[in-house]
C-alpha cells in the first residue's frame, strides 16, 4: 500500500460514526491537549423564565449582599448578576474573583484591557476551548452581554477598592524563596540548566511574565511544542509539530502548515517532548524548591 | 437443512415479537420491591442497582464480538450543556437529563416521547445527574435547589417542593435515591458557609419524612459548615442503611476558622433510610483544605477479604485515596493511594490520611497533588466481581493552592490553579489496593465513568471523545468510537428485544451502540408494522 493512502483528514469535531478500529497500540502520553475535565456550565439560552409551578419564593438577594463588598450595582449590572450566579459563578466565584477553575476576572489583563465589552463578550460567547482552556461557550443576547460587562466591570472596581486588603495571588506574595538556593537548584537538583540558560531563552523572563503567570509557567509552560518524526511503511520519514495524538490517532503540522494525520498503529513515531522533563520534576518538588527557583527567576530581568 | 434454519429464524421472530408487543404499552411503573433485583432490561437506579457496582451480567456484547459494535440510534438535545446524567431505563424508556431539563426516550429506537423544558433563573446550573422514580413517578431537583415530581407518562408536573433555599445559596443536580417509600434528595452549595444535608420526603405528597445534617449551622463556635450531597449514593437493604459520601468544609481553602477534623465533610456515613439517623462516618479527608468532595460512589461488595467474607464499601475518593470499609460498622480494611499524593503525612489507625499542616493552603502557595478536581470526580467507577477489580478514571494531576488574610474565611476563601494532569484508567486490587492495570486516555483527563459487564469488556472514554471497550482483564483496547466530545456521563447497558445496547452520552448527544442487527431487525420492524 502506498503510504500516501494512510494520509487522511481528521475532522475532530465531527459527527461521530461507530468507527470500528481495532488497535490496541501503546498510548504514548504526550501533553496534545491540556484538556482539564472540570465540570462545565451551562448556557440557559434565555433567560425569560418558563412557566412556574407552585413557587411562591421572594427572589434572591443581589449579589451585594452575598459577595464580598462592593459599590451599589446600577439595575444593568444587577441583571448581570443574576445571569452570573447562574452561569458563571462555580469557576469564577461569585464575586467573579476566582473559584473551582476558573481565573480572578477582577485581575485577568483582558476584562481590563476591554475597553468596549466586545472582547469579553466574544470570549463568552465563543468559548475558551482551546489548548488547555475548558470555558463552553454561552448563548446569549447582545442585552444580556452587556449586563454581564456591566456586572464584571462593577467587581473590578469593587476589587480596586479592597487597597491593601486585596485577596487573590498578588506578585508581593510570591517574594518568599532564596536567590541563591534558586540558582544551586537549577543548575544542580532542578537540571533546569539541561535545557535553559539565564542568559539565552530565559534572558529577560521576569520582564516578560510577572508574579503567578511566571511561577505557572515555571512549573508548566502550557502550549510548548512537542516533535514528532512518523515513518512511514514505505521507509519515509515525515518530521512536524505534532498536533494531535491519542492510542488511534498521530498528527503533525509539517513545514507549509499543512495537517497530516494516520493511524498509530500503522506507523511509527517518536516523540520530542522537552516539556515532560517539567513533569518529571512533580513528584520532586519540595515547596521551598518552587519558592527558590521563582526568586531566581524574577532577578532574570 | 435449509427448511430448518429458516423454521428456528422464524420462531425466534415470533417469540421476539411476542416479546416486544406487550412492552411497548406497558405502563410506566416501577414498585419499589422491583429496586431490590432490577430485570437487565431495566436501569431503574441512577447506579443501576443499589450496590453502585455499576457492573452488568449481560453477555451478548462479547470481547470476541465488540469489533462489530456500531450505532444503533443518537439523540441530539440540541442545547448547549453537556450531557452528565446517568439515563434511567424503565419499561423500555428512558429518561435524562441537564438543568431544567428532562428527555422520555424510546430505548428502542432513540425517538422522543416528551421533553421536559423549565428554564429556572437563579441557582447554580453547573450540571445534573439524573432523576428517580416510584410507580408512575419522576423525582427531578432543579438549579434553584427544588424536587419536582412529574408524570412518567408525559412529563407533568405533579408536585413541586423546596429543597433547599436558593437564597441561602443552595443548587441541587443529583439524582435522588428512592428507598422503600422514601425519595432521599441532596444538595450542592460551596459558594457560601452552608451546612450540607440529606431529605426524605414521601413520594406521593412530597412531605419531608426526615433530614439528616452534615455539619453544624453556620457561627457554631470552632465548627465547620459545608459537606453537601451532590452524588446519589447506595444502600444495603439487609443492614437498611444507605451509604453516601459527603462534599468538602467551607470556608473551602482556609481551615482556620474550622480547626479538627470538620465532621462529617469529606466523609462516608451510613444512615437509617427510615429515620436518618447516623449509624456511622469515617472520615476520608480529615480537615480537609483542597476541596476533595468524598461524594464519590461508595460501591457495595460482598466478597472475601483477605480470606474472610466480608460486606465490604469501596470508594476511589477525590483526595488520591482508595479506601475500603466494613459496611457494618465503617471500620477501614485498607487505605491505599491510587495515584500521585502528597498533602497526608501518612495514615493513621483508624485508616485516616492524617492532613500535613504545611500542605494547607499559604499566602506564597503550596504544590499539591492530586488538583482541585481530584484524582477522580463524580463520575461512577464500576466493580467486577469476576476479577475482583474496582476500575476508575484516575486523574494524576498537580497545582498550587494559596490563601492569605484578605481571602476571608467565607465561601471560597483562597485560589489555587491546576498546572498539568492526565487521565488514567485503573484496575485497582481491592484486597491490596495495588493497581493490576493502567490505561492511559489522554492528556487534561478523561472524565468519563466506567461499567463492566459480565462478558469481560469495561466501557469508558478518553479525553479526545472517543468512547472505549477495554477488555477487563488487562485494559487493552478492543473497540473505539469517536463522538466529538469527551464523554462526561457514566455508561450504562440493558437488553431489550434480544439486543444489548450500551449508552452513553457525549456533548449535548446521547449515543446508543449495538452489534448489528440481524435476523431480529426484521421481526423487530414486522412487530411494528402489525400493530398500525
Amino acid at each position: 500500500m502506498k503510504a500516501s493512502s494512510f494520509v487522511k483528514s481528521f475532522l475532530r469535531v465531527a459527527f461521530p460514526i461507530a468507527a470500528v478500529l481495532l488497535f490496541a497500540g501503546p498510548l504514548i502520553q504526550a501533553p496534545v491537549r491540556e484538556v482539564f475535565a472540570a465540570a462545565s456550565v451551562q448556557a440557559s439560552s434565555s433567560a425569560q423564565p418558563g412557566p412556574q409551578t407552585a413557587k411562591t419564593e421572594p427572589p434572591p438577594p443581589s449579589v451585594a449582599a452575598t459577595a464580598r463588598k462592593g459599590p451599589e450595582l446600577s439595575p444593568e449590572a444587577a441583571a448581570g448578576a443574576a445571569l452570573f450566579q447562574q452561569n458563571c459563578s462555580f469557576c469564577h466565584g461569585r464575586d467573579a474573583m476566582g473559584g473551582e477553575t476558573g481565573p480572578d476576572l477582577t485581575r485577568s489583563k483582558l476584562v481590563l484591557a476591554d475597553r468596549d465589552g466586545s472582547t469579553i463578550s466574544a470570549v463568552v460567547r465563543e468559548g475558551r476551548m482551546n489548548g488547555d482552556k475548558r470555558m463552553p461557550a454561552f448563548q446569549l443576547s447582545d442585552p444580556q452581554l452587556a449586563s454581564l460587562v456591566a456586572f464584571i466591570r462593577a467587581r473590578v472596581v469593587a476589587a480596586r477598592a479592597m487597597h491593601g486588603g486585596r485577596s487573590g495571588v498578588d506578585v508581593a506574595d510570591l517574594q518568599t524563596g532564596n536567590v541563591q538556593s534558586g540558582i544551586d537548584y537549577f543548575n544542580g537538583a532542578g537540571g533546569c540548566i539541561k535545557c535553559h540558560s539565564p542568559s539565552g531563552d530565559l534572558a529577560g523572563i521576569a520582564n516578560r511574565y510577572q508574579g503567578l503567570q511566571l511561577e505557572e509557567r515555571m512549573l508548566y509552560p502550557r502550549g510548548a511544542k512537542s516533535t514528532v518524526t512518523v515513518t512511514l511503511p514505505s521507509g519515509n520519514k515525515i518530521t512536524g509539530t505534532l498536533a494531535f495524538l491519542n492510542e488511534f490517532t498521530v498528527a503533525l503540522t509539517d513545514a507549509s502548515g499543512t495537517y497530516k494525520s494516520w493511524p498509530a498503529g500503522a506507523v511509527k513515531f517518536k516523540l520530542d517532548s522537552p516539556v515532560l522533563a517539567h513533569v518529571d520534576l512533580f513528584s520532586k518538588y519540595t515547596d521551598d524548591d518552587i519558592h527558590n527557583l521563582m526568586a531566581y527567576l524574577q532577578t532574570l530581568r | 437443512m435449509k427448511f430448518l434454519k429458516f423454521a428456528l429464524v422464524f420462531a425466534a421472530g415470533a417469540f421476539l415479537a411476542r416479546a416486544a408487543g406487550p412492552h411497548r404499552l406497558a405502563a410506566q411503573d416501577l414498585e419499589p420491591a422491583q429496586l431490590l433485583n432490577p430485570p437487565s432490561d431495566s436501569w431503574p437506579l441512577y447506579h443501576g442497582d443499589y450496590s453502585g457496582r455499576r457492573h452488568s451480567r449481560l453477555t451478548q456484547i462479547t470481547r470476541q464480538n465488540v469489533a462489530n459494535l456500531s450505532l444503533a440510534w443518537a439523540f441530539q438535545t440540541d442545547q448547549p450543556a453537556e450531557i452528565k446524567s446517568s439515563p434511567l431505563l424503565v419499561d423500555g424508556i428512558l429518561y435524562f437529563t441537564v438543568p431544567d431539563n428532562i428527555w422520555a426516550v424510546d430505548a428502542r429506537s432513540g425517538h422522543l416521547i416528551w421533553h421536559f423544558n423549565h428554564p429556572t433563573t437563579i441557582g447554580e446550573h453547573i450540571g445534573h445527574r439524573g432523576v428517580a422514580m416510584y410507580k408512575g413517578w419522576l423525582y427531578f431537583t432543579t438549579p434553584d435547589a427544588h424536587l419536582i415530581s412529574l408524570n412518567a407518562k408525559d412529563g407533568t408536573v405533579r408536585w413541586d417542593k423546596v429543597l433547599g433555599d436558593v437564597r441561602r445559596g443552595y443548587w441541587s443536580t443529583m439524582a435522588p435515591l428512592v428507598v422503600k417509600n422514601h425519595v432521599i434528595a441532596g444538595v450542592g452549595g460551596d459558594l457560601d458557609n452552608l451546612p450540607g444535608f440529606l431529605r426524605a420526603f414521601d413520594p406521593d405528597t412530597g412531605a419531608v419524612q426526615w433530614e439528616w445534617d452534615a455539619t453544624t449551622p453556620a457561627g457554631t463556635p470552632n465548627g465547620t459548615t459545608g459537606g453537601m450531597t451532590w452524588v446519589t449514593g447506595t444502600y444495603d437493604p439487609v443492614l437498611n442503611l444507605i451509604f453516601w459520601g459527603t462534599g468538602n468544609p467551607t470556608p473551602v481553602l482556609n481551615g482556620a476558622s474550622r480547626p479538627g477534623d470538620d465532621r462529617w465533610t469529606c466523609s462516608i456515613v451510613a444512615l437509617n433510610p427510615d429515620t436518618g439517623v447516623l449509624a456511622w462516618g469515617f472520615s476520608v479527608s480529615p480537615h480537609d483544605t483542597h476541596d476533595w468532595d468524598a461524594v464519590e460512589t461508595p460501591v457495595l461488595v460482598d466478597a472475601d477479604f483477605h480470606g474472610r467474607p466480608t460486606k465490604m464499601l469501596m470508594q476511589s475518593s477525590r483526595n488520591g485515596y482508595f479506601f475500603v470499609l466494613d459496611r457494618t460498622n465503617g471500620k477501614s480494611l485498607l487505605t491505599a493511594p491510587f495515584g500521585p499524593t502528597n498533602w497526608a503525612l501518612g495514615i493513621d489507625k483508624q485508616g485516616r490520611p492524617i492532613p500535613n499542616p504545611d500542605k494547607e493552603p499559604k499566602p506564597d502557595g503550596r504544590f499539591i497533588a492530586p488538583d482541585e478536581g481530584g484524582m477522580t470526580n463524580y463520575r461512577s467507577p464500576s466493580f467486577d466481581p469476576k476479577t475482583g477489580l474496582f476500575i476508575v478514571d484516575a486523574h494524576p494531576s498537580y497545582s498550587i493552592y494559596f490563601t492569605k488574610p484578605a481571602d476571608g474565611n467565607y465561601g471560597w476563601a483562597g485560589a489555587d490553579y491546576g498546572l498539568w494532569g492526565k487521565g488514567v484508567i485503573e484496575a485497582i486490587d481491592y484486597q491490596t489496593g495495588k493497581i493490576r492495570w493502567s490505561h492511559e486516555v489522554g492528556a487534561g483527563g478523561s472524565g468519563a465513568g466506567v461499567l463492566t459487564t459480565d462478558a469481560g469488556l469495561t466501557f469508558t472514554g478518553d479525553s479526545t471523545g472517543d468512547i472505549l471497550a477495554l477488555a477487563t482483564s488487562d485494559g487493552r483496547t478492543l473497540w473505539h468510537a469517536q463522538t466529538g466530545a469527551p464523554m462526561q456521563t457514566s455508561p450504562i447497558t440493558y437488553l431489550l428485544d434480544g439486543r444489548q445496547y450500551v449508552l452513553a452520552g457525549s456533548g449535548g448527544v446521547m449515543f446508543a451502540w449495538a452489534l448489528p442487527q440481524g435476523a431480529q431487525s426484521a421481526d423487530r420492524a414486522e412487530a411494528h408494522a402489525s400493530k398500525k
